[in-house]
């Protein structure tokens, strides 16, 4: 015994706009190469198969359960998490309407709402109490009853609506400005 | 030394009160919408170690052997433990009642499915996991006692035979000429009920980071703690390590409703380091295993209530049997649960006479833990829907014979017949208040016309008492008889002026840090944002208890506010010297230390901080000239129980009346609810927005208790809920909106006025629906007496009794 052979497979993923790349066993779940590997621990595991939602992070835009998803599943793929939202201190605005709304108490499933909500206001910008309640309706909130949840994420649909910009829209214009060169020499 | 804590907001040193009773925004929610807070699993230590458990597959049986010679020698393996090396090194843990405790890994037997048996400690989960499928556990099956009622058969199995019984407690309380009551009474009204399993469930699960430090015997435990200094102690006696070499480092944690702390991980992990020289091990539950054998499970319970009542509909006398099934041991002290109806026996009645009848037994099923209320929340169900049958059978409308059975407001403080005292109330406001909010006469003539098309539509109208403040004397029937529960903070201002707070808990999302920030810019005249709250571990931070009970809001504010005035005092000396005047002379206004007799010569309590700090020389010599003060508040007036259980134990009754309207679906036994009202008072609502928190919370977990959540055992006490897909969790397409109103009756006894609120609704809601359903079903003279009322158990109730 003790002798235990375990094959490795390299990950290439671009997450949060930043190319990453590692090899690892082929059975690690998304979510844990985004907590362990890349020390993104802004996304939380609930439950560890697919029910809760608090994992949920956004992959080529779209709301994925990271915890029952391989990291080498997304090979070639782009990740967007909790951590990309806020801007040199300045709160997104859908993170901002759950301060303003009390939208959360705990937290831990917060950073899901966040994503999943991200995803329905980028591709519905003024969603129907129907739209909300399907997306919505796949996270699990423990403490908050939910009346406070939908109205953070109607107050950040309105805010958005007012500047014109989708969620990601106004994370890829953020990452473009990160990436831009500061003209100073500098850059990494 | 003592300190003055003001009752109310007018006794404040300020001229206009700016944070206190407005919906603050929470200093804690940049740091968790952002995914920043340090939640325990995001700790990495050096060397760190990850844990995994085997677990009991047999409900009872005798451990013949275990090989796990093939685990340890895999590679990235660091240590291997199982029971026996528990006896070895801990001792079983202590329980309540006293005596039914086991060792942290099972030891020569197994008493419920998913109990731990071998603990394996290794590079990665991954690898951990691995190595528990090289694990080799030989059974002897046991007879499994399934049930409650099983296990008082004379044949039954026993789950500890040194005890010769599984009957952990048995005792009939009485208080008052109950048997008279009975006997006088012009009609009594009783029926069964049955509560089922159900718990916790917050969205993080448990878990822990744990170094025991060969080089000096200290053991460094970080975790998701709910109370690290009890879990502190706790640990001191399982593990038998002086309780100053024990230190708890308590972090943020996602969600915690009375079921936080996982005693035996803590301990496995604690014996895994010392097994592996004191790396630090890691232990994170995973969800499957929450559910299987958590700190998760509560309340299954068998009742029956009787109610003495004259023709009037006033209740004269109160018995309530309880049989509760409280699994396999009594190691995470779920029979507190059975001892905590006593601070609200008789809810919101003037019902002088009550018995109770109590039996607590041992089963195959995991051991029972606290939830959110506690154990109220089936004993205000059971109460309140035999309240609707007695309406029923007198002709009396359900708000009519609650109205006649009112404690009167002009009779608080108010000693109930279990010996609790009510601090202040007025259920009749309240009532009155919620049937003009919803406009309830035509609520009433809706259903009345619904029903005549045959429809199963039905009202709610429930009143219930929140116990807030607990004390451990609620629970001396159980055996925690010590009174006193303390809650410290060091309140200090720097050479900046800045002030900050230190305590010893950490935050689980009711957002008392934030509040205590509000106290205390309201008393120094600045803004939340001026003060930093800082946690500090168990050895560290003044005698704390951290939340539970409903009794950290209160607690805070009492500490926050002691401290500060003793800093105002220390800073009045100061100032007198500096102002060249009396010490008496000189007092706080609007964050000034200023001169009484002539206002205009002060100075800024920052300025006089510096001072101190800057100058002691000058000070007189018997001035502390540390700008920082610490103050443990304690609840006053608690007293000992006497030998029926009774005694001044919470310190405040909160109180809440809610209606609902729901409507069954006959063919399929679903029920929806159409319509939600509430009005409840909690004396001083420090922070609106975090109690409208507290109470959306408690209904939906209301929601779920009487709707969906369920952890089903079979006839040999297997599991058959092991996912969110079996145990069911409200979503937003269950829990309703609720139109709210509050009332304000501050309590006389707490700081501020402010009531204990953190369960809240979760009193309420389960009663609430439950009689709603009934109300619905009363034309076909049905009546829902099971909890969770599922689709199924409707369905089978209305098709199997149909004619």
């Amino acid at each position: 015994m003790g002798e235990r052979k375990i094959s490795r497979v390299t990950v290439e993923v671009t997450v949060n706009g930043r190319r990453q790349s590692a090899e690892l066993e082929p059975r690690v779940t998304l979510a844990d190469f985004l907590r362990v590997e890349l020390g993104l621990t802004g996304t939380h595991l609930g439950c560890e198969h697919g029910v809760c939602g608090a994992c949920t992070v956004l992959l080529d835009g779209r709301a994925v359960r990271s915890c029952i998803m391989l990291a080498v599943q997304a090979t070639g793929h782009e990740v967007t998490t909790i951590e990309a939202l806020a801007n040199e201190g300045e709160l997104h605005p859908l993170q901002q309407a759950f301060v303003d709304k009390h939208g959360l108490q705990c937290g831990f499933c917060t950073p899901g709402f966040i994503m999943a909500a991200a995803e329905l206001l980028e591709r519905d910008p003024d969603p129907s109490e129907q739209a909300l309640l399907e997306t919505l309706g796949g996270q699990v909130c423990r403490c908050t009853g939910y009346e406070a949840i939908i109205e953070s994420v109607r107050d950040a649909a309105e805010k958005l609506r007012q500047r014109g910009v989708g969620p990601l829209g106004l994370l890829a214009a953020a990452l473009e400005k990160k990436a831009a060169p500061s003209g100073n020499g500098g850059g990494e | 030394m003592s300190s003055r804590i003001p009752n109310s907001l007018e006794e404040l040193p300020v001229s206009e009160i700016r944070w206190i009773g407005k919906g603050v925004e929470r200093l804690e929610d940049p740091s968790l919408v952002t995914g920043r807070t340090e939640f325990i699993d995001n700790v990495v230590l050096p060397g760190m170690l990850h844990c995994a458990i085997l677990r009991s597959t047999y409900a009872h049986a005798r451990i013949v052997s275990i090989d796990s010679s093939a685990a340890e020698e895999m590679e990235g393996v660091y240590a291997v433990i199982t029971g026996r090396d528990a006896a070895r090194l801990t001792n079983p843990a202590t329980t309540a009642p006293e005596g039914w405790g086991a060792y942290c890994l099972a030891h020569e037997k197994t008493r419920f499915v998913g109990e731990p048996m071998v603990a394996v400690a290794a590079t990665s989960r991954y690898l951990a996991e691995d190595a528990l499928e090289l694990i080799i556990v030989e059974y002897e099956e046991l007879p499994v006692v399934a049930n409650a009622q099983a296990a008082l058969a004379a044949d039954a199995a026993l789950l500890f035979e040194e005890h010769g019984s599984n009957v952990m407690l048995q005792r009939k309380f009485t208080w008052g000429e109950v048997d008279s009551a009975f006997d006088q009474a012009d009609l009594v009204v009783s029926d069964d009920y049955r509560w089922n399993r159900l718990g916790a469930n917050p969205m993080e699960t448990f878990g822990c980071v744990v170094d025991w430090n060969p080089a000096d015997d200290m053991l460094t435990c970080r975790g998701s703690f709910q109370s690290q200094s009890y879990m502190g102690l706790a640990r001191s006696l399982v593990l038998g390590l002086p309780s100053n070499q024990v230190r708890m480092i308590s972090h943020p944690h996602g969600g915690s409703f009375g079921g936080k702390g996982g005693f035996r991980g803590v301990d496995i992990c604690a014996l895994l380091s010392k097994a592996a020289s004191g790396r630090p091990v890691k232990w994170i539950e995973d969800r499957l295993e929450y559910l299987l054998a958590g700190a998760g499970q509560s309340w299954d319970r068998e009742y029956t209530l009787q109610l003495a009542l004259k023709k009037d509909g006033t209740v004269t006398g109160l018995r309530v049997k309880l049989l509760d099934d409280m699994g396999g041991t009594a190691e995470a002290f779920g029979a507190v649960s059975a001892a905590k109806p006593l601070a609200a026996f008789t809810g919101c009645y003037a019902i002088q006479a009550a018995e109770y009848d109590l039996t607590l037994v041992a089963t195959n099923k995991v051991p029972q833990s606290p939830y959110r209320g506690m154990g109220p929340p089936p004993h205000n169900w059971v109460l309140e829907q035999t309240m609707d049958k007695a309406a029923r059978e007198l002709g009396l409308d359900p708000a009519e014979i609650r109205r006649r059975n009112y404690i009167p407001a002009d009779a608080f403080p108010y000693t109930i017949a279990s010996g609790n005292e009510y601090d202040s109330g007025n259920y009749e406001a309240a009532l009155d208040a919620l049937l003009d909010m919803a406009d309830y006469q035509k609520l009433c003539a809706e259903r009345d016309s619904a029903q005549a098309e045959g429809r199963l539509l039905g009202l709610g109208l429930v009143n219930t008492i929140e116990p807030g403040v607990f004390d451990w004397n609620a629970y001396a029937i159980v055996g925690l008889e010590s009174t006193g529960v303390p809650e410290g903070i060091t309140v200090a201002i720097d050479v900046m002026g800045r002030i900050t707070a230190r305590l010893g808990f950490s935050l689980e999302g009711q957002g008392q840090y934030t509040l205590v920030a509000q106290v205390l810019a309201d008393y120094f005249a600045v803004t939340p944002a001026d003060v930093s709250i800082v946690y500090q571990d168990s050895l560290s931070a003044p005698p704390h208890f951290g939340p539970g009970g409903s009794r950290l809001g209160v607690a805070i504010t009492g500490a926050a506010l002691g401290a500060a005035h003793l800093l105002e005092r220390k800073l009045a000396r100061v100032a007198a010297v500096l102002l060249q005047c009396g010490p008496d002379d000189v007092e706080l206004m609007d964050g000034f230390l200023r001169v009484r007799a002539m206002p205009e010569a002060k100075m800024h309590f920052a300025e006089v901080a510096g001072a101190m700090l800057a100058r002691s020389d000058l000070l007189p010599e018997d001035i502390d000239p540390q700008p920082q003060a610490t103050y443990v508040w304690t609840a006053p007036g608690r007293t000992p129980a006497d030998e029926q259980g009774r005694a001044k134990s919470y310190l405040t009754a909160a109180n809440a009346c809610h209606l609902v309207k729901v409507e069954v679906d006959p063919d399929t036994g679903t029920v929806d609810i159409l319509g939600y009202w509430l009005v409840d008072d909690c004396g001083t609502r420090l922070n609106p927005v975090t109690v409208e928190g507290q109470t959306m919370g408690g209904i939906a977990q209301g929601v779920g208790a009487a709707l969906l959540e369920e952890y089903v055992y079979d006839e040999s006490a297997q599991p058959l809920t092991s996912s969110f897909m079996d145990y069911l969790l409200p979503s937003v397409y269950e829990v309703p909106r609720v139109e709210k109103k509050a009332l304000t009756t501050p309590s006389p006894f707490t700081p501020l006025g402010a009531k204990g609120c953190g369960e809240g609704a979760m009193h309420t809601t389960p009663a609430a629906i439950m009689c709603a359903i009934n109300d619905a079903l009363s034309p076909l003279g049905l009546s829902a007496r099971e909890v969770p009322a599922s689709p199924r158990r409707l369905w089978k109730l209305l098709h199997e009794n149909a004619d």
